[in-house]
């Protein structure tokens, strides 16, 4: 068990690391976030629109944006751009500071306060007299013990 | 016969209303007297199914005939619309739509009034809970959003049907959608009524564990079908955008599983009853929040229907439910005590609890990602975008987690697992996982090349996790009976789920989510390539090569098109012919794409007919390869089957059935419910 269990933090350590690798898809990875404004409600690098007024264009900018930056890799700066020329809605991912940032923040906070409540709420039901005691049934009537029997078969062998 | 709409309409508000009216009647005289009323109002609530079921089918005539002095029928209808999008017209706009609701409130209504028997007292309430949410209903269509309203001149023709919508799994996926809306009213309505009698036991969760799950199968049929049809209609190469309507259906979809766990943990062992009651209530209120992002507009959508006054309707009665819902459990949260405590954080109790959060982390993800927008504009003064790179960035990691929790689950003793029954149950599962996830790397699945090749390989491995872990438990127990029943392995495997359909079931609804995971998965080495195509030209994406055959145009009376006829080569190699096609439709002046797509278990060749190019005339094809799209509709499949089976009763259950007895009434701690056997009269 222990072998797996290295193996596997293992794999996942490497995998991690490498992670950050370079990333030959910058184009696409931007283009994906950036949405054309032709009222279309595509993103950008999928809008199937023939004789589209903006995608060209806005493709063209992503061009020229992505070469300008290469240097550097900002793509912050990209997205910048896109929200300074096209409108802040034409990129669709929220930014990672300011204001925006609550965007990411709170659906992990909520999994961690959660996990937090979780953990303590059972810590303290371990301690406590009744889980102690062992089964500490509350005598319930036999219709609702007959249920709660079929309950267990059911869900159980 | 819009005035008779009109009159169906109002009548079948008075009737519920007086059914809301009568029922709260009954319920605060528990007396003869107030029985009698009760009764009353069950009786109103069954007719008000009749009456709205009128109501619907005048639209349904009106919209047949083509009666466009209704000014429903002529913005979404018109005369050249094939008869089954016709039928469709009833929930294809605002005003239709609310109307089929209210319809499928009462439907959902006079199946449970006229179960009644099942628990007389239970029900009255439950139903007095469900005529008060049919009255908000018929209020909003009879004053906000009539689909009666006339014309003060009659066209010639409607406005058409949206050409989007003109597909066939359009006439399914709405009402499959709504059905599961609306169906979550019932074990609402049930848990309220519960919680303000005080009522005993879990007696509430066995009446409607079935609606609950037909409800949830009902949404996960209507969420598939939606993916399918933006897969093969809307022609962008994907089935899940992450649009606010989209997560507006993935909302209720996500805390409703949560129930469905959780409330095991109440049958079983009289543990997370609050938990449960405020699940359910979550549930019902994500439903009409739901109803609310897609029908009025406050979010940009390209599901949604224009800005509409029904919002503050809607704030209203999401006010009135909370407000309820919280006085309810107030007043009598006491009688929620838990009977049991959890003795581990190793046991199936603790792994129900950490499921049950991580389903409702991804739903309050989703629901924080659909209503940032709102919130950006409170305190910054402009609307942002929340698309898809946020969405895909936030809840891989949590459903990683939930595909983790789903291969633990199981496998852990109730009460406590001690380390050797982890090591025995855990081995094979393990070591399965490790070779698939070395096995996966020479096939092409890179980890270290982007976070999307790292996330495609993490749900490989999980998935082989749960599938070891599913077919370990099905081998082990098939073990066990093989002996016993002298059979193979396979009928041994056979009567151990025929035995305990729920569980066995509920496997299967594990392995059909799994293979969903899987295609999803799959999204991370699509391919595309666009390419102008004259006759004869040839387009080359992966092994697939493409060649331009012929490209003809069409004209009837509700569209015209353009279409291509395309030989499919693989290798070299002729496989097939494929015909894409681009519609204008003329009522409404847009244009769709038909989706021409070839595909198999390992990938989809899909392929669109993007229109000519204005200046040299020849036709833009864009192909894309979608590597296990097929494994997503295989895995609904597969769910719907699992959840079909744990419907049926077990094979020793239907031998001998839980024998109710006289005895088992009871009176309430506070309320003076009383709780009688099927069947049994007062």
């Amino acid at each position: 068990m222990k072998v797996v269990t290295r193996v596997l933090v293992l794999l996942l350590f490497t995998a991690s690391s490498l992670m950050a690798a370079e990333n030959t898809g910058r184009y696409e990875r931007l283009g994906s976030k950036i949405m054309c404004t032709c009222g279309c409600g595509q993103m950008l690098l999928q809008c199937n629109h023939i004789g589209c007024p903006n995608s060209a264009t806005m493709i063209r900018q992503l061009h020229e944006q992505v070469d300008a930056t290469a240097a550097t890799n900002d793509d912050d700066a990209v997205l910048n751009f896109f929200r300074t020329q096209w409108g802040v809605t034409t990129v669709v991912e929220p930014n990672r500071h300011g204001f925006e940032l609550i965007a990411w923040i709170l659906p992990f906070a909520g999994l961690g306060l959660g996990m937090f409540l979780v953990v303590v709420v059972v810590y303290r039901w371990h301690g406590s007299p009744a889980a102690a005691a062992g089964e500490a049934e509350i005598k319930l009537d036999p219709h609702l013990q007959a249920l709660r029997e079929r309950a267990r078969k059911e869900t159980e062998i | 016969m819009p005035l008779l709409g009109d009159f169906c309409l109002l009548f079948a508000l008075a009737l519920a209303a007086y059914s809301f009216a009568a029922g709260i009647l009954g319920f605060i005289r528990k007396d003869e007297v107030g029985f009698r009323v009760a009764e009353t109002a069950r009786r109103a609530g069954i007719a008000s199914f009749f009456v709205i079921t009128g109501a619907a089918l005048v639209l349904v005539w009106a919209a047949l005939n083509n009666d466009f002095s209704i000014a429903y029928i002529l913005q979404h209808s018109n005369r050249a619309l094939p008869t089954p999008y016709k039928l469709a017209a009833l929930w294809s706009g605002q005003e239709g739509s609310l109307l089929f609701w209210a319809w499928l409130l009462a439907g959902y209504g006079f199946v449970l009034r006229v179960r009644h028997k099942v628990d007389k007292r239970l029900v009255a309430t439950s139903s007095m809970v469900l005529a008060g949410i049919q009255v908000f209903f018929l209020l909003l269509v009879n004053f906000e959003a009539n689909p009666f309203g006339i014309m003060s001149r009659v066209a010639a023709d409607g406005n058409g049907l949206n050409p989007l919508l003109q597909y066939p799994e359009m006439v399914i996926h709405p009402p499959m959608l709504y059905l599961g809306y609306v169906g979550f009213s019932v074990p609402f309505a049930f848990a309220l009524s519960a919680l303000m009698m005080r009522y005993p036991g879990e007696k509430w969760i066995h009446i409607t564990r079935r609606w609950t799950m037909v409800t949830w199968l009902f949404l996960t049929c209507g969420i598939a079908l939606g993916a399918h049809w933006a897969y093969a209609v809307l022609g962008w190469g994907g089935y899940w955008g992450w649009d606010p309507v989209e997560n507006a259906s993935l909302l209720p979809w996500l805390s409703g599983t949560a129930f469905l766990h959780s409330v095991m943990m109440q049958e079983k062992r009289g543990m997370m009853k609050v938990w449960n009651v405020w699940l359910i209530f979550v549930t019902f209120m994500l439903s009409i929040l739901g109803t609310l992002l897609t029908r009025s507009g406050i979010v940009q959508s390209v599901h949604a229907f224009a800005e509409s006054a029904i919002g503050p309707w809607f704030y209203a009665f999401l006010m009135i439910i909370f407000v309820v819902c919280v006085a309810a459990f107030i007043k009598n949260r006491k009688h929620l005590q838990s009977e049991n405590k959890l003795e581990s954080l190793v046991s199936r109790e603790s792994s129900f609890l950490f499921n049950n959060l991580v389903l409702l982390a991804a739903c309050f993800a989703v629901l924080s990602g659909t209503l940032f927008p709102i919130l950006s504009e409170w305190v910054r003064g402009y609307k942002i975008t929340v698309g898809a790179p946020f969405f895909n960035k936030v809840m891989l990691p949590i459903g990683l987690f939930l595909i983790f929790l789903t291969a633990v689950g199981p496998l852990l003793a109730w009460r406590n697992t001690s380390l050797g029954s982890l090591k025995k149950n855990f081995a094979i599962p393990a070591i399965f996982s490790v070779l698939v996830a070395i096995a996966l790397i020479p096939l092409g699945v890179k980890p270290w090349l982007d976070v999307a090749h790292l996330y495609s390989w993490l749900t490989f491995v999980l998935s082989a996790l749960v599938i070891t872990s599913i077919a370990s438990e099905f081998i082990r127990g098939g073990r066990v009976l093989k002996d016993k029943l002298n059979t193979n392995l396979f009928g041994g495997m056979y009567h151990l789920t025929r035995r305990n359909m729920r569980r066995y079931g509920g496997y299967i609804v594990h392995f059909g989510v799994i293979l969903a995971c899987i295609g999803i998965a799959g999204q991370a080495f699509n391919q595309s390539k666009e390419q102008e195509m004259a006759q004869g030209d040839k387009l080359q994406i992966g092994a697939y090569t493409l060649v331009g055959q012929e490209y003809t145009e069409d004209d009837n009376a509700n569209y015209q098109s353009q279409a291509g006829l395309l030989d499919v080569y693989k290798n070299g190699k002729y496989l097939t012919r494929l015909n894409p096609e681009r519609r204008q439709y003329k009522a409404s002046n847009q244009g769709t794409t038909i989706v021409a797509d070839y595909s198999t278990l390992k990938e989809d060749l899909y392929v669109i007919y993007e229109g000519n190019n204005p200046d040299t005339g020849h036709p833009i094809i864009k192909a894309f390869i979608n590597p296990l799209v097929n494994w997503l509709w295989i895995g609904v499949l597969t769910v719907v089957l699992g959840t079909g089976m744990a419907l049926i009763p077990n094979a020793a259950q239907l031998k001998s059935p839980v024998k109710l007895t006289a005895t088992a009434a009871v009176e309430s701690a506070g309320g003076g419910a009383s709780m009688r056997p099927a069947g049994a009269r007062k």
